[in-house]
């Protein structure tokens, strides 16, 4: 990577610092030994999981947490209140929403489909997994705001339309999130950065955008349909 | 543009949070004029967007997000040229600095500041409270001064401290160059000043600042001023801080792990952030819950605590309790665990024996976590909630007394016969055990229902939870702090003035909090800025033995500053300890380890003859060619930590 | 001169007496300290007795852990010359860690199997109640009774009835009444409604009613506070409840049923 080297700066860390290690446990060869960059030494391995897709999971499982938490106001209001659901008057487009559920997991099919693509090295079959990803997910956002617009009431309506904007505005923001990851990812795409051994910039936002796609499922299932 | 404006750093956030004002104000008027909302300029509206828009634009003006956009424009991968790691001098703890342990010095300072802040309100409440009536605040600024104070005691103190002396020492005790983020480390210390400055300013919001009390119940935070936000606001930033270096903790524990370090070799400090760590990711998002509902309510008008709209039962009040206790609950062994972390560390080396029952200390930190997610409801005894739900969750809080009680009883068997080493951080954490002990005691008083529908809300709860806190937390914390005081610094402290400290604190510690148990008893109930005449004498001497204890924090602070500036060098490793902090000089090269050494024992063995807990490699490292460090190798993204998910947790 | 590391079963001995003795005072201390304002309920009679028996068995734990804290800093403190000893290599004993698991288990399921009883006894409701509805509103306590003639009226004291089951019937003469049972509400925030001196204590929460009942067992009058943050005047959001004997009471509900009348 040429890139390594033309960013490189000239260190300025005091050699104090440097030769710190303890005399007897370092060769007296070490000292004076005046390497001018001396980077850190390389982490020792001992998981078989890379460190991005495991900070993701992790992270993942607090959003499922969040999540938790506006389930759990939902529960409140709906089961524990015994609120009607939902409110007299204010109709849930299950249909709509349907549709919506399906262009989200497709998005997840040309999500994977991208991957795979990664993963062999076909580099144009990446580019459309991730552009169709992109779209269908953009649709998907935009039939969720379109929803929004059309329901006819708001959140300060009832407590039952604050749970649900709630959770489907929470959820929206997490897709809104996905997005951006993507398409960061699928500007590298296109720059040709991801090979075989190495497309973990594109399969780790993968993740999530799968954790999203799954979310939704829920959110749908216990919005809408039950 | 000047070249200030350009570069990461002081100008460049001063006019980015300039800019940031700027685009809030911009933005909520846009949207009002765009809804046609009459007032157009509305300072409550401004105020929460810009609370929550303009710390981003400061973090981007710092350059927190610097190599992450660069990443995100799709520019080729740049080899991290290490150029943001260490400090050479004090106006580096300033910067977004991504070495471990900068970032570990600069949490300690930092939530040592805001302690002192949080620690002069107290002094403050107890000045009110010397003598019954109003001396000199009103009831509202008197709810302002024990709500801030808790607040930042809590989420700006002893939890990121915690953090912070982990960040310092968990890497180089499980033989790591680094954490596994520091990008994503360094954004998460810069978020808690942030969260600091938040709550602190409160008090020059119109209508003061939050009074609700640290739990902020609704409906009452829902229909506070202004003030009010600063918490809920203050309080996302700190959990995304606290989220976001838990996730740190946990990959770097799995992943980063010295050869031989398996996790039965593993310090106890390193199992008790492990166990926090994941305590932190389970339950910390749920208080961001709790604080959406509120900002929701208030800012947007939403019903989530509004028990009666069109007079139906709506809304659900005890829903609020629910999820705040399912963190804060949890948020307690976060304040705890990895103090007991730290004081197995030091009692083991202090009494130079190996810590009694190893595994059974790991074991009973992990049933602590798992026990910790299923008691939140015992602080809701008499909330109203469903009654059925108040037998199992006291079970299940009397049992976590087991696990508890497995530790302390190992910690007194690991003093029996070693060689005590009675110098301050010792004395902590001896203080630590017995006052531990109170709190606990109380605390499984306080866990069975009749007497908790007697004492709860009362003072008896303010001395219960000040004795595990205090007695409990804070002393671990001062015992940490002096015990890595070397290593962090590369100084020695004042002993005399460290055990000065320390009988000090004890004595004024329990003159002012045992107290408050009988008053509790007596029916005065907390959080009132007046109470009746028949407990003015207790209070007043209260409030004495609290200055006292104020005073004993100035001794500490002075003893801190002065030896960081004038004390005597510091040897690698003044404690004889054996985990591998203490094998490298004090303060520690600039990466840690020349080669990643190699664990061939446990941490603990003490009196063992010749026994060894981590052996660095005799052989020279490989000489690295300049300006091509290990890492540009890899292709695309990079080994190292600038990769794709540190983003997610921006949000 | 013997080596003071060495722990003689006189040693043992000694800490067992110590630490008994220690125990026993702190006991007798803690039985001795008058923890609660008033025993005016049966309610606060079953949780006084309660709480004698956690006294009972919390001293001795912290005994137990203050003296083996104080004897391993007297005995076994580093003394000159000893700066690189180290203490024997013991790493643990299964036997001592199933006894310090077992025992506190079985304390902890006592103490819940007793705490059981007790919160059933304190909650159990009687056949003759009289019913009372507490309104909790910034910053003060209102109690909603039924009047003489069948009107509703509010008064922002509690009163309530007991009938004196001795000649005396001043501050603190005993009575057997009527159990009263609440029904909590809230106007505006959460409140919680407390009466010190019997025991009991229950939230006030907007939107819902809550319940708690009393058994009152003294005459006179006592302290009624609100114990959950309410807002700016939370501190002075405090009361009283007045136990009177059934000739005051009706005389008083008279009083009142005729002022709500006109």
């Amino acid at each position: 990577m040429p890139a390594a080297l033309k960013t490189k700066r000239p260190r300025t860390e005091q050699r104090t610092m440097e030769a710190a290690s303890i005399p007897a446990l370092s060769k007296p060869a070490d000292h004076g030994h005046d390497h001018d960059h001396h980077g850190p030494p390389e982490a020792h391995n001992s998981s078989t999981v890379d460190r991005q897709t495991l900070g993701m999971l992790l992270f993942i499982i607090s959003e499922i947490m969040v999540f938790g938490g506006f389930f759990t106001a939902y529960f409140f209001i709906r089961v524990v209140n015994g609120n009607p659901w939902p409110a007299p008057g204010q109709e849930l487009p299950e249909l709509i929403a349907g549709f919506n559920t399906l262009v989200l997991l497709s998005s997840s099919l040309t999500m994977h489909w991208a991957l795979e693509a990664a993963k062999h090295g076909n580099r144009n079959a990446m580019k459309l997994g991730m552009i169709a990803t992109l779209l269908l997910g953009s649709t998907f956002l935009a039939v969720q705001i379109n929803e929004y617009w059309h329901l006819g009431y708001a959140p300060y309506d009832s407590a039952q339309a604050s749970a649900f904007y709630g959770l489907t505005g929470l959820h929206g923001a997490h897709v809104f999130v996905g997005l951006t990851l993507l398409t960061f990812a699928t500007i590298r795409v296109f720059k040709g950065h991801f090979t075989p051994e190495e497309h973990r910039g594109i399969e780790v936002p993968g993740i999530y955008w799968h954790f999203v796609d799954v979310m939704w499922i829920i959110v749908y299932v216990s919005l809408y349909l039950i | 543009m000047p070249v200030q404006l350009r570069q990461p750093g002081w100008y460049r956030a001063a006019a980015f949070t300039v800019l940031g004002l700027a685009f809030c104000l911009a933005l909520t008027t846009g949207i009002r004029a765009a809804y046609g909302y009459d007032p157009l300029f509305d300072f409550d509206a401004i105020a929460i967007v810009s609370m929550i828009g303009t710390p981003l634009f400061f973090l981007v003006g710092l350059g927190a997000f610097d190599y992450w956009f660069y990443w995100a424009a799709g520019k080729p991968t740049r080899a991290e040229d290490h150029s943001s790691h260490g400090a050479n001098s004090w106006k580096d703890y300033f910067k977004v600095n991504t070495d471990h342990k900068v970032i570990g010095i600069q949490y300690v300072c930092t939530t040592f500041f805001f302690m002192l802040i949080g620690g002069l309100l107290a002094m403050m409440v107890r000045a009110e409270l010397a003598t019954p009536g109003s001396q000199f605040v009103d009831g509202q600024d008197y709810n302002s001064l024990f709500s801030v104070h808790a607040s930042l005691m809590i989420f700006l103190f002893v939890v990121p401290v915690f953090a912070g002396l982990a960040n310092y020492v968990l890497p180089l005790m499980i033989g790591a160059p680094d954490m596994a983020f520091p990008r994503l480390n360094a954004l998460s210390f810069w978020l808690l000043p942030i969260a600091g400055i938040l709550m602190s300013i409160s008090f020059f919001m119109p209508g003061g600042a939050f009074a609700s009390g640290w739990t902020a119940y609704a409906p009452l935070s829902t229909t506070q001023p202004i003030g009010q936000m600063c918490f809920t606001i203050g309080v996302q930033f700190a959990g995304a801080s606290s989220i976001a270096t838990a996730l740190n903790f946990l990959v770097t524990i799995i992943t980063m792990r010295a050869p031989g370090m398996s996790f039965w070799r593993m310090p106890l400090l390193v199992w008790a952030n492990f166990a926090t760590s994941l305590l932190v990711v389970i339950a910390t998002p749920f208080i961001a819950a709790s604080q959406f509902f509120i900002l929701l309510d208030v800012a947007l008008g939403f019903n989530f605590f509004n028990a009666t709209i069109g007079g139906e039962r709506q809304g659900n009040v005890i829903m609020y309790q629910h999820v705040f206790w399912f963190y804060s609950h949890p948020a307690v062994y976060i304040m705890m665990l990895p103090g007991f972390g730290i004081v197995s560390e030091i009692l083991s080396a202090k009494s130079r024996k190996p810590i009694f029952g190893y595994r059974m200390m790991a074991f009973s930190l992990l049933a602590i976590v798992l026990l910790g997610f299923t008691v939140w409801a015992h602080h809701m005894f008499v909330s109203g909630m469903q009654n059925w739900i108040r037998i199992p969750m006291m079970v299940t809080t009397a049992i976590i007394a087991v696990p508890t009680g497995i530790k302390i009883f190992s910690w007194l068997a690991t003093l029996w016969k070693g060689v005590l080493h009675l110098d301050t951080p010792m004395l902590f954490s001896l203080g630590f055990l017995t006052m531990f002990t109170l709190g606990g005691i109380s605390g499984v008083t306080l866990a069975i229902v009749p007497f908790d529908i007697y004492a709860s809300d009362t003072y008896y709860i303010v001395a219960h939870i000040h004795y595990v806190l205090y007695g409990g937390s804070v002393f671990t914390i001062y015992a940490g702090v002096y015990y890595w005081f070397p290593k962090m610094t590369g100084r020695m402290y004042n002993e005399a003035m460290g055990k000065l400290h320390f009988w000090m604190t004890l004595i004024f510690f329990n003159l002012t909090f045992a107290p408050m148990h009988v008053v509790g008893m007596q029916g005065m109930p907390r959080r009132v800025a007046d109470y009746a005449e028949q407990f003015a004498p207790w209070n007043l001497a209260i409030s004495i033995a609290s200055f006292g204890l104020g005073l004993s924090t100035l001794i500490f602070i002075y003893n801190m500053v002065n030896s960081w500036r004038n004390g005597p060098k510091a040897e690698a490793n003044p404690h004889r300890a054996l985990t591998i902090e203490w094998q490298v000089s004090s303060p520690p090269p600039i990466f840690n380890f020349d080669s990643i050494p190699t664990v061939v024992g446990g941490p603990y063995e003490y009196g063992v003859p010749g026994a060894v807990h981590a052996v660095f490699d005799a052989k020279k490292p490989e000489p690295v060619a300049v300006g091509a460090p290990a890492e540009a190798e890899t292709a695309e993204v990079g080994a190292d930590a600038g990769s794709p998910e540190d983003q997610e947790t921006k949000d | 001169m013997k080596n003071p590391r060495e722990v003689t079963r006189a040693d043992v001995v000694r800490m067992v007496v110590i630490g008994t003795i220690a125990s026993a005072v702190g006991i007798a201390i803690g039985l001795w300290i008058d923890w609660f304002p008033a025993h005016a309920s049966t309610q606060i009679d079953s949780i006084s007795a309660f709480y004698d028996f956690l006294i009972i068995l919390s001293v001795p734990v912290f005994v137990l852990v203050t003296t083996i804290v104080l004897f391993s800093v007297i005995r076994f403190r580093m003394r000159p010359g000893e700066e690189e000893v180290d203490g024997p290599p013991t790493h643990g004993n299964t036997r001592l860690e199933v006894i310090w698991t077992a025992i506190p288990s079985v304390v902890v399921a006592c103490l819940c199997v007793y705490a059981a009883n007790v919160l059933s006894d304190i909650d159990q409701a009687q056949a003759n109640q009289v019913k009372v509805t507490a309104w909790g509103q910034q910053f003060m306590w209102q109690f909603e009774y039924s009047g003489a003639n069948g009107k509703r009226f509010l008064d922002d004291e509690l009163y309530i009835e007991c009938t004196p089951t001795g000649t005396q019937t001043g501050q603190g003469a005993p009575c057997k009444g009527p159990q009263v049972a609440f029904d909590i509400k809230a106007v505006d925030v959460i409140h919680s409604l407390w009466l010190p001196s019997m025991a009991m204590k229950q939230d006030a929460v907007p939107g819902i009613t809550t319940h708690t009942k009393i058994n009152p067992t003294r005459l006179g009058m006592y302290p009624v506070v609100c114990t959950e943050l309410c807002g700016i005047g939370h501190g002075i959001m405090r009361s009283t409840v007045h136990v009177l004997t059934p000739a005051q009471y009706s005389a008083w509900l008279q009083k009142k049923s005729k002022a709500a009348a006109s």
